[in-house]
């Protein structure tokens, strides 16, 4: 056993990089309430100037499957049938549908509701099962913090204007060319 | 615009930019040392956008002057900064920095309200770009404040013991330069007192929201700008080292 977690819980982070555009998981902060979730999240994935708005989730709320995990086990698509008079929820549907190397991990494919994470992971599947999915998340509606309307300004704007936190700006690799050539010429 | 009225500006925008420089420095001296690594990128960011503010006013100054920003900030002696004397103290423990910043916010917020305002396009149109950093700053800052004050007794002792600390030292912030008045009757800059007193509301209604308590306001005047700590020669000397032992490197 290695030293004790001390770290704060984890939250992962969706990105809407346009209105009305699918959230995209981006990745994950630590922090000690969805508040503070929320601005790491802004300071830590929001230094592109792309984005309108930003959802943080407690990464313990979301259930996420593998397709190798689904496949391994099917019990899956038997859920425990909820309580009667059980109330139906939002749950949000993200999937992983390409190999390829992306910025984002799972992204937003829609919303089911279900009485729980379990019976919404078989819903997601009937509704939005159609052709490979390599992973899926379902996250719990009220689990969700956004950043709001009213943030855009102050949280996501400001970083359009910074383009020199951007490493191309800085030609440091064209003047170091140069220094080594003025460096090999004097020498020469 | 008299040359008298121009020369007072200029030594305005100076002091306005040498507070957001000295600040940033001492603040980006967290970075790789925060508490956490999510606060280490957040602190950064601040630091980086104080600088950039600073990079505004001391724009500002040189369409006055001609003076260079680079050679305002790299080659100038400690006694020729307008720095409030705040922003050069030693960045303590975590909560000394917090609280400064989070003081400094709130100054530079309610001053950049009041500054959309200026009858001097330029400040006006600065403060346009500025305010809306500076309130997400101000979200930051308020945010982890109280998180301290309420947080454990070693928090909220250690935060206390920061506000107790810089307190003699915050009204300078709001210390009207020698011939100011000009630019007040203007309509260039806020009057200081009304910054002051919009400065005072806030933070004491966030430190009564923190469980914290405001000191007593301190008797004595803390003086002009152009008195320094020897903390700010040490600042000074670590930042304008490399500028001065290569003086016009350019990358």
């Amino acid at each position: 056993m290695g030293a004790p977690d001390t770290q704060w819980p984890r939250y992962e982070v969706f990105q809407q990089t346009r209105p009305g555009g699918r959230y995209q998981n981006v990745g994950s902060v630590h922090a000690p309430d969805p508040e503070i979730a929320l601005q790491n999240a802004r300071d830590v994935f929001v230094r592109r100037p792309q984005t309108v708005s930003l959802w943080v989730v407690p990464a313990g709320e979301i259930l996420a499957r593998t397709r190798e995990e689904l496949e391994k086990d099917p019990s899956w698509r038997r859920p425990a049938p909820p309580p009667a008079g059980a109330t139906e929820k939002v749950y949000h549907v993200f999937q992983k549908r390409s190999q390829r190397r992306s910025m984002g991990y799972v992204t937003h494919s829609g919303e089911v509701r279900a009485a729980n994470r379990d019976q919404a992971l078989l819903r997601a599947w009937e509704q939005f099962g159609e052709g490979p999915v390599f992973v899926w998340w379902i996250v719990p509606a009220g689990a969700i913090t956004s950043s709001e309307e009213a943030d855009v300004a102050s949280m996501f704007q400001p970083a359009q204007d910074k383009s020199y936190r951007l490493p191309g700006v800085y030609h440091t690799r064209t003047l170091m060319r140069e220094a080594k050539k003025q460096q090999e010429e004097d020498k020469a | 615009m008299s040359p008298e009225m121009q020369q007072v500006l200029a030594e305005k925008l100076l002091s306005m930019a040498d507070d957001e420089l000295v600040l940033a420095h001492r603040n980006s001296e967290w970075t790789g040392h925060a508490p956490i690594l999510e606060e280490d990128i957040a602190f950064t960011n601040i630091a980086l956008d104080e600088m950039g503010h600073a990079r505004i006013w001391y724009g500002l100054h040189q369409e006055l002057t001609g003076i260079d920003p680079d050679e305002a900030i790299y080659f100038r002696e400690p006694r020729a900064y307008r720095n409030a004397r705040l922003l050069e103290l030693p960045r303590g423990d975590w909560a000394f920095s917090l609280v400064r910043q989070y003081f400094f916010d709130v100054f530079e917020m309610v001053r950049a309200e009041r500054l959309l305002e200026s009858a001097y396009r330029p400040l006006a149109e600065a403060a346009a770009k500025i305010r809306p950093e500076e309130l997400y700053h101000y979200r930051h800052t308020h945010t982890w404040l109280q998180r301290l004050g309420l947080g454990t007794d070693e928090s909220s002792r250690r935060t206390q013991s920061a506000v107790d600390a810089l307190w003699p030292h915050v009204f300078q912030l709001f210390e009207p330069l020698p011939g100011e008045e000009v630019l007040v009757n203007a309509g260039f800059v806020p009057e200081s007192i009304a910054l002051e007193t919009a400065w005072k509301k806030i933070i004491q209604e966030a430190l009564a929201g923190a469980g914290l308590h405001m000191p007593a306001q301190p008797a004595a005047s803390p003086g002009g700008r152009t008195e320094h700590t020897a903390h700010l020669a040490d600042l000074l000397a670590e930042m304008q080292g490399v500028a001065r032992a290569n003086p016009g490197a350019e990358w």
